[in-house]
Protein backbone atom coordinates (compact mmCIF):
# COMPACT_ATOMS: atom_id res chain seq x y z
CA UNK A 1 0.00 0.00 0.00
CA UNK A 2 2.67 2.23 0.91
CA UNK A 3 4.70 1.95 -1.93
CA UNK A 4 1.42 3.25 -4.40
CA UNK A 5 1.46 5.93 -2.14
CA UNK A 6 5.25 6.68 -2.92
CA UNK A 7 4.41 5.79 -6.78
CA UNK A 8 1.89 8.30 -6.75
CA UNK A 9 3.59 10.90 -5.18
CA UNK A 10 6.32 10.84 -7.98
CA UNK A 11 4.18 11.04 -10.35
CA UNK A 12 2.63 14.64 -8.73
CA UNK A 13 6.05 15.74 -8.83
CA UNK A 14 6.43 15.33 -12.19
CA UNK A 15 10.15 14.25 -12.48
CA UNK A 16 9.80 11.19 -14.52
CA UNK A 17 11.63 7.69 -14.96
CA UNK A 18 14.53 5.63 -16.94
CA UNK A 19 15.71 2.81 -18.62
CA UNK A 20 19.53 4.05 -18.23
CA UNK A 21 19.60 6.77 -21.77
CA UNK A 22 17.69 5.34 -24.57
CA UNK A 23 18.24 7.69 -26.77
CA UNK A 24 21.79 8.94 -27.96
CA UNK A 25 23.47 11.74 -29.41
CA UNK A 26 22.32 12.58 -32.94
CA UNK A 27 24.31 10.47 -35.46
CA UNK A 28 25.39 7.76 -32.24
CA UNK A 29 24.24 4.36 -31.53
CA UNK A 30 24.53 2.30 -28.22
CA UNK A 31 24.44 -0.92 -27.05
CA UNK A 32 22.76 -2.11 -23.96
CA UNK A 33 23.26 -5.83 -22.65
CA UNK A 34 20.45 -6.65 -19.48
CA UNK A 35 20.07 -9.16 -17.73
CA UNK A 36 17.77 -10.63 -14.68
CA UNK A 37 15.66 -13.23 -13.18
CA UNK A 38 13.25 -12.83 -16.33
CA UNK A 39 15.66 -12.07 -19.22
CA UNK A 40 18.75 -12.19 -21.43
CA UNK A 41 18.85 -9.44 -23.49
CA UNK A 42 20.98 -7.33 -26.45
CA UNK A 43 19.94 -4.31 -27.73
CA UNK A 44 21.93 -1.98 -30.55
CA UNK A 45 20.16 1.09 -31.27
CA UNK A 46 21.03 4.33 -33.23
CA UNK A 47 19.89 7.62 -32.80
CA UNK A 48 19.15 9.87 -36.26
CA UNK A 49 18.50 12.38 -33.75
CA UNK A 50 18.64 13.37 -30.03
CA UNK A 51 14.45 12.87 -30.58
CA UNK A 52 14.45 9.20 -31.38
CA UNK A 53 16.52 6.04 -31.33
CA UNK A 54 15.72 2.42 -33.45
CA UNK A 55 17.55 -0.43 -32.60
CA UNK A 56 16.76 -4.17 -33.19
CA UNK A 57 16.92 -6.30 -29.70
CA UNK A 58 18.05 -10.00 -28.86
CA UNK A 59 15.68 -11.60 -26.24
CA UNK A 60 16.45 -14.81 -24.50
CA UNK A 61 12.92 -14.85 -22.09
CA UNK A 62 13.41 -17.29 -19.31
CA UNK A 63 10.49 -17.22 -18.15
CA UNK A 64 8.79 -17.84 -21.11
CA UNK A 65 11.49 -19.98 -22.21
CA UNK A 66 11.70 -18.56 -25.56
CA UNK A 67 14.13 -16.26 -27.99
CA UNK A 68 12.96 -13.86 -30.35
CA UNK A 69 14.26 -10.66 -31.63
CA UNK A 70 12.34 -7.11 -31.41
CA UNK A 71 12.65 -3.77 -33.29
CA UNK A 72 12.42 -0.89 -31.25
CA UNK A 73 11.43 2.44 -30.82
CA UNK A 74 12.34 4.90 -28.32
CA UNK A 75 10.63 8.60 -28.45
CA UNK A 76 11.71 11.93 -26.41
CA UNK A 77 8.43 12.94 -25.72
CA UNK A 78 9.65 16.03 -23.67
CA UNK A 79 13.03 17.31 -22.36
CA UNK A 80 13.60 20.57 -20.09
CA UNK A 81 17.09 21.46 -19.38
CA UNK A 82 17.96 24.02 -16.66
CA UNK A 83 20.91 24.84 -15.36
CA UNK A 84 21.27 22.18 -12.82
CA UNK A 85 19.19 19.26 -13.69
CA UNK A 86 17.19 17.75 -16.24
CA UNK A 87 14.04 16.04 -17.27
CA UNK A 88 13.27 13.73 -19.46
CA UNK A 89 10.08 11.80 -20.72
CA UNK A 90 10.22 8.78 -23.15
CA UNK A 91 7.65 6.64 -25.12
CA UNK A 92 9.12 3.29 -26.46
CA UNK A 93 7.51 0.47 -28.43
CA UNK A 94 8.94 -2.71 -29.90
CA UNK A 95 7.08 -5.58 -32.23
CA UNK A 96 8.46 -8.84 -31.91
CA UNK A 97 9.66 -11.17 -34.72
CA UNK A 98 7.25 -13.56 -33.20
CA UNK A 99 4.69 -11.75 -35.00
CA UNK A 100 2.51 -8.67 -34.97
CA UNK A 101 0.19 -10.10 -31.76
CA UNK A 102 3.52 -9.80 -29.82
CA UNK A 103 4.49 -6.44 -29.69
CA UNK A 104 4.96 -3.93 -26.42
CA UNK A 105 4.65 -0.10 -25.39
CA UNK A 106 5.40 2.15 -22.77
CA UNK A 107 6.80 5.40 -21.13
CA UNK A 108 9.32 5.77 -18.60
CA UNK A 109 11.17 8.72 -17.49
CA UNK A 110 13.85 10.42 -15.50
CA UNK A 111 15.02 13.89 -13.72
CA UNK A 112 18.65 14.43 -12.26
CA UNK A 113 20.91 16.97 -10.95
CA UNK A 114 24.65 16.28 -10.90
CA UNK A 115 23.61 14.90 -7.13
CA UNK A 116 20.29 13.24 -7.28
CA UNK A 117 18.41 11.14 -9.81
CA UNK A 118 14.69 9.64 -10.35
CA UNK A 119 13.03 7.52 -12.19
CA UNK A 120 10.18 5.42 -13.42
CA UNK A 121 8.96 3.44 -16.13
CA UNK A 122 5.30 1.39 -17.03
CA UNK A 123 6.06 -1.48 -20.17
CA UNK A 124 2.74 -3.28 -21.58
CA UNK A 125 3.70 -6.05 -23.45
CA UNK A 126 1.12 -8.29 -25.26
CA UNK A 127 1.78 -11.78 -26.48
CA UNK A 128 -0.49 -14.10 -28.32
CA UNK A 129 -1.35 -16.26 -24.73
CA UNK A 130 -0.49 -13.14 -22.28
CA UNK A 131 -0.67 -9.64 -21.14
CA UNK A 132 1.18 -8.12 -18.18
CA UNK A 133 2.73 -5.09 -17.14
CA UNK A 134 6.38 -4.19 -15.42
CA UNK A 135 6.92 -1.18 -13.25
CA UNK A 136 9.50 0.40 -11.38
CA UNK A 137 10.91 3.34 -9.72
CA UNK A 138 14.19 4.41 -9.10
CA UNK A 139 15.94 7.05 -6.50
CA UNK A 140 19.71 7.24 -6.81
CA UNK A 141 21.99 9.81 -5.13
CA UNK A 142 25.94 10.42 -5.89
CA UNK A 143 28.30 10.41 -2.75
CA UNK A 144 30.53 12.57 -4.43
CA UNK A 145 30.33 15.05 -7.60
CA UNK A 146 32.57 13.87 -10.24
CA UNK A 147 34.13 15.88 -13.51
CA UNK A 148 34.55 15.06 -16.43
CA UNK A 149 36.23 11.50 -17.88
CA UNK A 150 36.10 10.61 -13.73
CA UNK A 151 34.69 7.56 -12.63
CA UNK A 152 30.95 8.09 -11.38
CA UNK A 153 29.21 6.67 -8.78
CA UNK A 154 25.48 6.53 -8.17
CA UNK A 155 23.77 4.30 -5.10
CA UNK A 156 20.48 3.39 -5.98
CA UNK A 157 17.33 2.27 -4.67
CA UNK A 158 14.72 0.27 -7.29
CA UNK A 159 11.32 -0.93 -6.91
CA UNK A 160 9.78 -3.26 -9.61
CA UNK A 161 6.79 -4.82 -9.81
CA UNK A 162 5.92 -7.19 -12.69
CA UNK A 163 2.73 -8.75 -13.17
CA UNK A 164 4.29 -12.17 -13.86
CA UNK A 165 5.02 -12.98 -10.24
CA UNK A 166 2.37 -10.10 -8.82
CA UNK A 167 5.16 -8.98 -6.48
CA UNK A 168 6.83 -6.30 -5.99
CA UNK A 169 10.47 -5.85 -5.22
CA UNK A 170 12.62 -3.53 -3.73
CA UNK A 171 16.89 -3.85 -3.93
CA UNK A 172 19.68 -1.60 -3.95
CA UNK A 173 21.58 -0.86 -7.25
CA UNK A 174 25.38 0.53 -7.65
CA UNK A 175 25.58 2.83 -11.33
CA UNK A 176 29.16 2.60 -12.14
CA UNK A 177 30.20 5.03 -15.34
CA UNK A 178 33.16 5.93 -16.86
CA UNK A 179 33.60 7.82 -20.22
CA UNK A 180 31.58 5.86 -22.88
CA UNK A 181 30.73 2.67 -20.70
CA UNK A 182 28.07 2.33 -17.88
CA UNK A 183 26.95 -0.11 -15.63
CA UNK A 184 23.99 -0.89 -13.29
CA UNK A 185 23.89 -3.62 -10.71
CA UNK A 186 21.20 -5.17 -8.38
CA UNK A 187 20.44 -7.75 -6.50
CA UNK A 188 17.45 -8.73 -4.91
CA UNK A 189 16.64 -12.55 -3.14
CA UNK A 190 13.05 -13.10 -4.93
CA UNK A 191 14.38 -11.83 -8.37
CA UNK A 192 18.61 -12.38 -8.38
CA UNK A 193 20.85 -10.36 -9.88
CA UNK A 194 19.69 -6.92 -12.37
CA UNK A 195 22.41 -6.17 -14.47
CA UNK A 196 22.47 -3.47 -17.26
CA UNK A 197 25.99 -2.56 -19.29
CA UNK A 198 26.08 0.06 -22.11
CA UNK A 199 28.54 1.38 -24.24
CA UNK A 200 28.09 4.15 -26.12
CA UNK A 201 29.91 4.61 -29.79
CA UNK B 1 19.79 -9.35 5.37
CA UNK B 2 21.31 -9.91 2.38
CA UNK B 3 20.60 -6.64 1.04
CA UNK B 4 21.65 -5.04 3.71
CA UNK B 5 25.01 -6.85 3.57
CA UNK B 6 25.69 -5.47 -0.38
CA UNK B 7 24.81 -1.99 0.47
CA UNK B 8 27.08 -2.03 2.98
CA UNK B 9 30.08 -3.52 0.12
CA UNK B 10 28.64 -0.76 -1.94
CA UNK B 11 29.22 2.40 0.54
CA UNK B 12 32.58 1.05 1.27
CA UNK B 13 33.21 0.87 -2.50
CA UNK B 14 32.07 4.16 -2.74
CA UNK B 15 33.40 5.32 0.11
CA UNK B 16 37.14 4.41 -0.99
CA UNK B 17 36.46 6.04 -4.97
CA UNK B 18 35.54 8.84 -2.82
CA UNK B 19 38.63 9.71 -0.87
CA UNK B 20 40.70 8.96 -4.20
CA UNK B 21 38.46 11.47 -6.01
CA UNK B 22 39.35 13.75 -3.22
CA UNK B 23 42.54 13.32 -3.18
CA UNK B 24 42.61 14.02 -7.56
CA UNK B 25 40.80 17.67 -6.13
CA UNK B 26 43.33 18.40 -3.84
CA UNK B 27 46.27 17.63 -6.57
CA UNK B 28 44.03 20.45 -8.65
CA UNK B 29 44.12 23.06 -6.37
CA UNK B 30 48.29 23.38 -6.16
CA UNK B 31 48.12 26.61 -8.20
CA UNK B 32 46.51 29.84 -8.64
CA UNK B 33 44.01 30.66 -11.71
CA UNK B 34 43.72 34.41 -12.85
CA UNK B 35 40.99 34.96 -13.97
CA UNK B 36 38.31 35.15 -11.08
CA UNK B 37 37.64 39.13 -12.06
CA UNK B 38 37.92 38.82 -15.63
CA UNK B 39 35.77 40.49 -17.71
CA UNK B 40 34.46 39.43 -21.19
CA UNK B 41 31.62 41.98 -23.09
CA UNK B 42 30.60 43.85 -20.06
CA UNK B 43 30.18 40.27 -18.26
CA UNK B 44 32.15 38.65 -15.44
CA UNK B 45 33.83 35.45 -16.93
CA UNK B 46 32.01 32.35 -14.87
CA UNK B 47 34.78 29.99 -16.01
CA UNK B 48 36.70 27.97 -13.56
CA UNK B 49 40.07 29.70 -13.19
CA UNK B 50 42.39 26.56 -12.85
CA UNK B 51 40.96 24.68 -15.63
CA UNK B 52 40.71 27.31 -17.97
CA UNK B 53 44.54 27.93 -17.26
CA UNK B 54 45.27 24.27 -17.83
CA UNK B 55 43.38 24.16 -21.08
CA UNK B 56 44.69 27.20 -22.78
CA UNK B 57 48.40 25.98 -21.71
CA UNK B 58 49.93 25.63 -25.40
CA UNK B 59 47.54 27.78 -27.20
CA UNK B 60 48.90 31.34 -27.30
CA UNK B 61 47.78 32.93 -30.43
CA UNK B 62 44.61 30.84 -30.96
CA UNK B 63 41.14 32.01 -29.43
CA UNK B 64 39.05 29.93 -26.57
CA UNK B 65 35.30 29.93 -27.02
CA UNK B 66 33.32 29.54 -23.80
CA UNK B 67 29.69 27.70 -24.27
CA UNK B 68 27.74 28.09 -21.57
CA UNK B 69 25.27 24.79 -21.44
CA UNK B 70 22.00 23.90 -20.22
CA UNK B 71 20.80 20.36 -18.89
CA UNK B 72 24.24 19.16 -19.01
CA UNK B 73 24.12 17.04 -16.07
CA UNK B 74 26.21 14.32 -16.12
CA UNK B 75 29.25 13.31 -18.25
CA UNK B 76 27.72 9.99 -20.10
CA UNK B 77 25.42 12.28 -20.98
CA UNK B 78 27.39 14.74 -22.22
CA UNK B 79 29.72 12.47 -24.28
CA UNK B 80 27.93 13.13 -27.21
CA UNK B 81 29.24 17.12 -27.16
CA UNK B 82 32.75 16.23 -27.28
CA UNK B 83 32.20 13.27 -30.48
CA UNK B 84 30.08 16.01 -32.80
CA UNK B 85 33.21 18.81 -32.49
CA UNK B 86 35.96 16.59 -33.00
CA UNK B 87 34.43 16.35 -36.40
CA UNK B 88 34.78 19.88 -36.94
CA UNK B 89 38.42 20.19 -38.47
CA UNK B 90 38.62 23.79 -36.92
CA UNK B 91 38.29 23.18 -33.66
CA UNK B 92 41.65 22.52 -31.99
CA UNK B 93 40.96 21.56 -28.40
CA UNK B 94 37.68 20.73 -26.69
CA UNK B 95 36.76 20.42 -22.81
CA UNK B 96 33.87 19.95 -20.56
CA UNK B 97 33.07 21.53 -17.44
CA UNK B 98 30.24 19.83 -15.97
CA UNK B 99 30.39 21.75 -12.40
CA UNK B 100 30.64 25.16 -14.34
CA UNK B 101 27.84 24.18 -16.93
CA UNK B 102 30.25 25.26 -19.75
CA UNK B 103 32.23 23.70 -22.94
CA UNK B 104 35.44 25.13 -23.73
CA UNK B 105 36.17 25.12 -27.26
CA UNK B 106 39.88 26.24 -29.32
CA UNK B 107 40.17 27.69 -32.39
CA UNK B 108 42.43 29.34 -34.24
CA UNK B 109 42.93 33.01 -34.24
CA UNK B 110 41.50 34.21 -37.52
CA UNK B 111 38.14 31.10 -37.13
CA UNK B 112 34.79 33.45 -37.35
CA UNK B 113 33.01 31.71 -34.52
CA UNK B 114 29.59 31.14 -35.11
CA UNK B 115 26.97 30.91 -32.24
CA UNK B 116 24.19 29.45 -34.22
CA UNK B 117 26.67 26.74 -35.42
CA UNK B 118 27.84 25.69 -31.79
CA UNK B 119 24.31 25.79 -30.89
CA UNK B 120 23.36 23.51 -33.12
CA UNK B 121 25.94 20.73 -32.31
CA UNK B 122 24.50 21.27 -29.02
CA UNK B 123 21.25 20.66 -29.29
CA UNK B 124 22.14 17.55 -31.34
CA UNK B 125 23.09 16.34 -28.13
CA UNK B 126 19.93 16.85 -26.57
CA UNK B 127 21.71 20.19 -24.30
CA UNK B 128 20.89 23.94 -24.87
CA UNK B 129 23.94 26.75 -25.19
CA UNK B 130 22.54 29.50 -23.68
CA UNK B 131 25.46 31.66 -23.85
CA UNK B 132 29.18 32.13 -25.66
CA UNK B 133 32.18 33.90 -24.51
CA UNK B 134 34.96 34.51 -26.19
CA UNK B 135 38.57 35.07 -25.15
CA UNK B 136 41.67 35.44 -27.55
CA UNK B 137 44.96 34.18 -25.88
Amino acid sequence: MGIKYFYTFLLLIGPMFLESRPISYSGGSTLMLKSNAMQNSAYYHYSPSYKFSIGIEQVKDKYFDADYSSLRLTYLLNRKNTQHSQRNLYLQSGISSDGIDHYFYGVHGDWETRRLFSGFGYKETQTASLDYAEKYLQLGVAPYIGEYGDLHTWLMVKAKHDELTNEWNTYPVLKLFKGNALMEIGYTDASEWDIHFMYRF
Amino acid sequence: MKNFYLLFVMIAAVYTSAQDHQMHDMEGRNHEGHLHDTMVDGKLLEVNAERFDDFVLGLEGKQVAIVSVSGMVCDFCARGIEKTFSKDKTVLKLDVDLSGGKVLIAFDKDKNIDFEDIKKKILSNGQNATDLQIIKI
